[in-house]
C-alpha cells in the first residue's frame, strides 16, 4: 500500500487516540480532584467546609502522566522484546501502569486527607476511597492505552527516532500540561464555585470556600467527572487531538504536495504551520472581541 | 573527535540553554489561580507548560532531523520545525483554555498588568473583576506566549542538533534534551516566581539573571555531555 496513505491513517488514529486520550485524562483529574483545583479542595477544610471530595495530587498533572505512561511504554517495550505481539503488550503495560496509578492514588488520598483530620477536623470517607479508585484508574487506564499505542504508531509508522518509552513520556508531559491548562478551569472556577454568580472569576477572599452540595446530596469527585464531561472534559480532548493531528497533518501535507524533494516538503510543512499558528491567533481574538461586547466591562 | 567539533556542541548547548531560559518568560503562566480565573494567563505551573510546548516542539525537531540530516539548511529546517511544533501546541491549548474561560466560566479575558494592551490598544482594567489580577487569555498573551513558544522549540532543537552532533543515538540525544530542557525550565521557574503574563508583565525584566544562570547550568551540561562522548 502507499506509504503516504498508510501514514495518513496512522495520523487519523493517532489523532482520535489523542482526543479520547486528552478527555479521559481530564476527567480522571475530575474524578480525583487532582492539580490545580486541588488546591481548593485542600484549603476548604480551613475555611470550614468539610467536604467528600476525593483529594490527590501527584506532583501535578504532567509529571504523574509522564510516570504512568513512561511506565506503560517502558513494560510494553520490554515485552515486545521478548517477541510477543505489540498490541498485547500495549495493554499490558498500560495495565501495569494502571496498579502504579491506584497504589499512588490512594496513598495520596490518605496522606493529604489525614493532615488535615486533626487541625480541621476533615474526616476520612473510606467509601470516597472505594467509589472513587475505579473511576480514576478506568480513566486512567483509557489515556495511557491511547498514548503508549499513539507512542507506538509514532515510532513505528510516523518517522519518528525516539525509543518508544521516551516518546510515550514526552507523550503523558504533554497531555498533563494540556489537562491542566484547559480542564482544570472548567472544574476549578466553573464547577467549584457554582454558588458565586457566574463571570466574575473567584476573587481570593472566597477562596476555599467551594461548594460542597450537590443537586442531591453531599457532593463528591463523581459529581464533578459528571458536570465535565459536558464541556472541560470534551474541550480537552479535542485540544489534544487537534495538537497531534495538526502538527503531522503539515507534515504529511509536505510530502504530498512536494515533487520528490525533501526540503521542498519541510518548507511547505512549515509555511501550513505559520498559516494554521496564524489561523489560532485570529480566532482567539475573535474570541476575546466577543466576550468584551457580550459582558462588557465589570459595573458594580 | 577534534577539538573543533567538541567545542561546536558545546556553545551550541550553551546558547540552546539561554534561549530556553528567555522563552520560557514570554508564556504567560498563571497557575492554579488562573484555573480559578484569578489570575490572567494559562492554568498551570511554569515548568510544566513551558516543558509541554518544548518537547512537542523536541518531537517535531526529532522527525525533521531523521528527514533532513544535518547540512546547513538541514540545522535550519530543524530548528525552524522545532519552533512550528511549539508554537501549534501552545497555541491550540492557549485558544482552547480561551474558550473555557469565555464560554464556561463566562469572564473577559484581561491582562492585569497593563492599562492597554499593547497590541490591540484595547482597555484592560475596566474588565479586571476586582479581588482578581485578570483572567483568560488576551492578545498580548497569546502574542507573547507565541513568541515563548517560537524559543522554546528552537532551543531544545538546537541542544538535540548539538547532542547528534557529538555522535550520540537519537535516542540518547533524546533523552538528554528532555532532561535539559527541565533544567533551564526550571532555572526560569525559580526566577520568576509563580506568575508571569509576557513580556509586558514587569517580572519579565528580572529575564537576564535568569539567562546567565541558564547559561552557567547549560555550560556545566555541556561539558558533561562532551565528556560523555568521549
Amino acid at each position: 500500500m502507499d506509504p503516504t496513505l498508510i501514514a495518513l491513517g496512522a495520523l487519523a488514529l493517532s489523532g482520535a487516540l489523542a482526543t479520547v486520550a486528552g478527555c479521559a485524562e481530564d476527567l480522571e483529574s475530575d474524578v480525583g480532584s487532582q492539580s490545580n483545583p486541588n488546591s481548593q479542595v485542600q484549603l476548604a477544610p480551613q475555611m470550614g467546609n468539610i467536604h467528600r471530595y476525593f483529594n490527590k495530587a501527584i506532583s501535578g498533572e504532567p509529571v504523574s502522566y509522564g510516570l504512568y505512561v513512561a511506565v506503560a511504554g517502558t513494560v510494553a517495550y520490554a515485552i515486545m522484546q521478548m517477541g510477543l505481539n505489540p498490541i498485547l503488550a500495549l495493554i499490558l503495560g498500560a495495565g501495569v501502569a494502571a496498579f502504579v496509578h491506584g497504589a499512588y492514588a490512594i496513598s495520596a488520598y490518605l496522606g493529604r486527607i489525614v493532615g488535615q483530620s486533626k487541625n480541621f477536623g476533615q474526616p476520612v470517607y473510606w467509601d470516597i476511597v472505594m467509589s472513587h479508585i475505579g473511576p480514576i484508574v478506568g480513566h486512567g487506564f483509557i489515556a495511557v492505552f491511547c498514548m503508549v499505542l499513539m507512542a507506538y504508531l509514532a515510532n513505528t509508522i510516523l518517522g519518528n527516532p525516539f525509543p518508544l518509552p521516551l516518546i510515550a513520556l514526552i507523550f503523558g508531559i504533554t497531555v498533563g500540561a494540556i489537562g491542566s491548562s484547559t480542564g482544570d478551569v472548567h472544574y476549578g472556577a466553573e464547577r467549584e464555585y457554582q454558588k458565586y454568580p457566574f463571570g466574575g472569576g473567584v476573587p481570593v477572599a472566597n477562596h476555599g470556600d467551594i461548594d460542597v452540595k450537590a443537586e442531591y446530596g453531599l457532593r463528591n469527585g463523581m459529581d464533578s467527572s459528571y458536570f465535565c464531561s459536558r464541556l472541560g472534559g470534551v474541550l480537552t480532548g479535542l485540544c489534544f487531538g487537534l495538537i497531534v493531528f495538526l502538527d503531522g497533518w503539515r507534515g504529511i501535507l509536505g510530502n504530498i504536495l512536494q515533487g520528490g524533494n525533501v526540503t521542498t516538503a519541510s518548507v511547505i510543512s512549515i509555511v501550513i504551520g505559520l498559516i494554521i499558528v496564524a489561523i489560532l491567533a485570529v480566532v482567539n481574538r475573535k474570541v476575546e472581541v466577543f466576550a468584551r461586547n457580550k459582558y462588557g466591562p465589570y459595573t458594580k | 573527535m577534534d577539538a573543533v567539533s567538541l567545542a561546536i556542541p558545546l556553545i551550541e548547548m550553551t546558547i540552546a540553554g539561554a534561549i530556553i531560559n528567555a522563552s520560557v518568560h514570554f508564556i504567560p503562566v498563571g497557575g492554579a489561580p488562573a484555573a480559578m480565573a484569578t489570575s490572567t494567563g494559562v492554568g498551570t505551573g511554569t515548568t510544566q507548560l513551558a516543558a509541554g510546548a518544548g518537547f512537542t516542539g523536541l518531537m517535531g525537531a526529532a522527525v525533521m532531523a531523521a528527514t533532513v540530516g544535518l547540512s546547513l539548511t538541514g540545522i535550519a529546517l530543524i530548528l525552524v520545525s522545532g519552533a512550528i511544533s511549539s508554537m501549534i501546541m501552545l497555541g491550540v491549548t492557549m485558544l482552547i483554555g480561551q474558550l473555557i474561560y469565555v464560554f464556561g466560566v463566562g469572564v473577559v479575558p484581561a491582562a492585569d498588568k497593563c492599562e492597554i494592551d499593547p497590541i490591540t490598544k484595547d482597555p484592560q482594567k475596566p474588565y479586571v473583576t476586582p479581588g482578581t489580577t485578570g483572567h483568560g487569555v488576551p492578545t498580548v498573551c497569546f502574542i507573547s506566549g507565541l513568541i515563548g513558544a517560537a524559543l522554546g522549540g528552537i532551543g531544545g532543537a538546537l541542544a538535540y542538533i548539538a547532542m547528534l552532533k557529538l555522535g550520540l543515538s537519537p535516542a540518547l540525544a533524546g533523552m538528554l534534551a528532555v532532561g535539559f530542557f527541565f533544567i533551564n525550565a526550571v532555572l526560569a521557574s525559580y526566577n520568576i516566581g509563580g506568575t508571569i503574563e509576557g513580556f509586558h508583565d514587569p517580572k519579565f525584566k528580572k529575564m537576564p539573571n535568569g539567562v546567565i544562570a541558564s547559561t552557567v547550568a547549560s555550560l556545566l551540561f555541556g561539558i558533561i555531555a562532551v565528556a560523555m562522548a568521549l
